[in-house]
């Protein structure tokens, strides 16, 4: 297929010979840091990270002039002396760090016995807390590490498929340092009847950086929920996490993906995400951020056959300090599909959201539907929202639209709301709860869905 | 009931309502007729308790409380009710719920124990049958997406529900057609009673064809011109404001 464009690769200058040679040694101390990582698993993973490692040194961590990153700032999030992990083993299993002050009592209550769930300690799979009794036979779940080194076909053929190509320096990072991650695969024309959860659990020492890598592929007609939560326990200062996940979502297969952000605010994430969307496929992502220092979601859509359908749903509450950033970018390469993002925003005290969205339709993408709208209700006289939304058209038959508003709560509903007798505190509230409702109703399991309203319901007052 | 004692409000430092004087009591229907511009609306607002507006001096007391010391939601759990010219929209809260709140808020206020489903429920077929307002339009989101005869079915709808003393229609006749009109003027005379009032602020008298008033007022550059009952709508009609204008310009300063 002809690329439309390649403006969005050159959004810098090539770096300078010393500045190469300094990104090289920054990434060399984080790589001694770790130790194992997935190179140590065989020659495919090997030549990944070091392909990584070379993107990487070319280009380094983002500035500020960095198109991209332009309000997020990830420098003065992510320092050179933080030290990198290949995620940690809890107390009482082996190896535990002393200053690991987790128990499993603590995350125990965040499982649903009704699903099938997966625990991850800072991005590493611990088995030994997860509960699988529930996995329907055919479905693989296990660490990616593992997966690579038994030679599973399925994830030695797909890794890094999606992200090969980034122009991400995050994604690069990750690709170039990763240890493991979670590794699912759903055969083909199996509907998985119960959602697989992961629960990731953000804890530990301050300044640890961490890169856990996932892969999740549906095969052939089939569907699967993945419901994943962050959270954080017992943290002993920032941390940084910087996971990236593949997608492979097969011709007709359907994936229902729901994220639920409430880490504290300790916690720093950038999670990148890549979607590889085929023939008569589906998705819907909806990714709830409700906590978290600095939280930046990077998904990138790639629509590469016809008749597929793309959700793209976020709601962002953002408080105190917090950043939360929302950058998403959703390409349409093939004809005849879909995509509809909708991101909402509430931003209070001294907060900053960030709502970057861009559509981009191929010259070959004919006959496409994208739609994208970004709404911001801004609390506090000091909270900020940047929004930019964004087009990019070469086919000359499509329908396409974006739009933006941000603004304070409608003061006229207020005082109607109030002349019937409701306080403005509740008034407010009920505003709030409806405007996110939009975006959580897009949650289809009902279970998570009321889960998620409760926690809408504890963070907006 | 309500008394309002030389009431001047301006908005942006313009003095809109200049010392207006009334008072309703219980059992009483008032209209409030005027031109364009001398300031029905505000008035309504003020009443309501709407912070746009300063109060530069006069009084307002409803059961001998002073209003102007409560809040909008402390006066609606006062008994007093606006029905607004412009019903605002409010995407993703149903009516019902919308109702239910208010209804436990008012209550809570007044110290009554919390309604029962099963009564809210008897009371909300009831009512949606009064204004002939379907189910299915009070379980959507308030007014969104109705028609304008719709919308103000629903403010008469909730007012039926909230049960005030003191209801203020805001020119609840503009832009309904005559089948629309005559369910509201249903709506009102059903709720009529000797212990509640209403204030129908209109511009045209059709509505008082329906809702027949016990008193007539005429506002006119912020302050009430002329009273009197039921005929002086009908003079009102037949002579236009022209009339009103000539006699009062007088005061205009």
């Amino acid at each position: 297929m002809e690329l439309a464009t390649a403006k969005t690769n050159i959004s810098r200058g090539a770096l300078g010979e010393a500045e190469i040679i300094r990104n090289k040694i920054i990434l060399n101390k984080w790589i001694n840091d770790i130790g194992i990582r997935l190179s140590n698993t065989g020659s495919v993973a090997k030549n990944t990270q070091q392909k990584a490692e070379e993107n990487f040194s070319a280009v380094g961590l983002p500035t500020k002039k960095t198109e991209d990153f332009k309000y997020t700032n990830i420098r003065s999030y992510l320092q050179e002396d933080y030290v990198a992990k290949n995620g940690e083993i809890l107390v009482g299993v082996q190896n535990f760090e002393p200053s690991l002050k987790l128990r499993v009592e603590d995350f125990q209550p965040l499982l649903n016995d009704d699903f099938i769930s997966i625990v991850l300690i800072n991005g590493k799979y611990v088995p030994e807390y997860s509960r699988l009794k529930n996995l329907p036979e055919g479905i693989t779940i296990k660490s990616l590490f593992k997966a690579l080194e038994e030679g599973n076909a399925v994830a030695i053929k797909h890794f890094n498929t999606g992200l090969e190509k980034t122009t991400n320096p995050l994604a690069m990072l990750n690709t170039a340092l990763a240890g493991d991650g979670i590794f699912i695969s759903i055969p083909e024309n199996f509907s998985c009847p119960i959602p697989v959860h992961i629960a990731n659990i953000c804890t530990g020492d301050a300044k640890s950086f961490y890169n856990p890598r996932h892969l999740v592929y549906l095969h052939k007609n089939s569907e699967l929920t993945l419901i994943e939560s962050y959270h954080s326990i017992n943290q002993a200062g920032k941390t940084f996490t910087n996971s990236a996940t593949e997608f492979i979502i097969e011709d007709n297969a359907s994936l229902e993906n729901y994220i639920l952000q409430e880490e504290d605010i300790l916690s720093q994430r950038n999670d990148v995400r890549h979607f590889a969307v085929n023939t008569g496929s589906r998705m819907n992502s909806v990714t709830i951020s409700l906590n978290g220092g600095m939280v930046r979601n990077d998904p990138t859509v790639f629509i590469n056959g016809e008749n597929a359908e793309v959700h793209l749903n976020g709601l962002f509450v953002v408080k105190e300090n917090c950043h939360t950033d929302n950058h998403t970018m959703v390409e349409h390469r093939a004809p005849n599909c879909m995509s509809n993002e909708l991101y909402k925003g509430v931003i209070a005290d001294n907060a900053t959201g960030v709502f970057n969205g861009k559509i981009l339709v191929y010259r070959d993408a004919q006959k496409t539907n994208a739609y994208q709208s970004n709404k911001n209700i801004l609390m506090g006289d000091k909270s900020t929202i940047n929004t930019k939304p964004q087009l990019e058209i070469y086919a000359d038959d499509v329908r396409c639209t974006h739009g933006t508003t941000t603004g304070k709560l409608n003061e006229e509903a207020l005082f109607y709301m109030r002349s019937r007798g409701l306080n403005e505190k509740l008034a407010k509230n009920i505003l709030l709860q409806a405007f996110a409702k939009e975006v959580s109703n897009t949650i289809k399991n009902e279970a998570f869905r009321t889960l998620i309203e409760q926690k809408i319901e504890e963070n907006i007052q | 009931m309500l008394e309002i004692k030389d009431l001047k409000v301006s908005v942006e430092g313009k003095q809109i309502l200049k010392g207006l004087n009334l008072t309703i009591n219980k059992g009483e229907v008032h209209a409030i007729m005027g031109p364009n511009g001398s300031g029905k609306s505000t008035l309504a607002s003020v009443i309501a308790g709407k912070e746009d507006y300063t109060v530069d001096s006069g009084s307002i007391t409803f059961n001998g409380k002073d209003m102007l010391e409560l809040s909008a939601d402390e006066r609606a759990k006062e008994g007093m009710f606006l029905a607004f010219q412009y019903p605002v929209e409010i995407p993703g809260v149903s009516t019902i719920n919308f109702l239910k709140t208010a209804i436990s808020e008012i209550r809570q206020y007044r110290g009554l124990p919390a309604m029962e489903a099963k009564d809210f429920l008897k009371m909300l077929k009831e009512k949606q049958k009064l204004v002939e307002i379907e189910a299915n339009l009070t379980g959507r989101s308030v007014n969104e997406g109705f028609s304008g005869g719709e919308k103000k079915r629903n403010e008469i709808f909730q007012m039926a529900m909230l049960e005030p003393t003191l209801a203020i229609l805001d020119e609840t006749d503009s832009g309904l057609d005559i089948d629309a009109l005559r369910i509201v003027a249903t709506g009102v005379n059903t709720l009529r009673s000797k212990e509640n009032a209403f204030v129908v602020i209109t511009h045209y008298q059709r509505l008082l064809e329906y809702i027949i008033p016990d008193f007539v007022h005429v506002l006119y550059q912020g302050r009430i011109v002329k009273s009197g009952t039921r005929e002086l709508a009908l003079e009102l009609e037949g002579k236009g404001y022209d009339w009103i204008k000539k006699e009062f310009s007088e005061l205009a300063v």
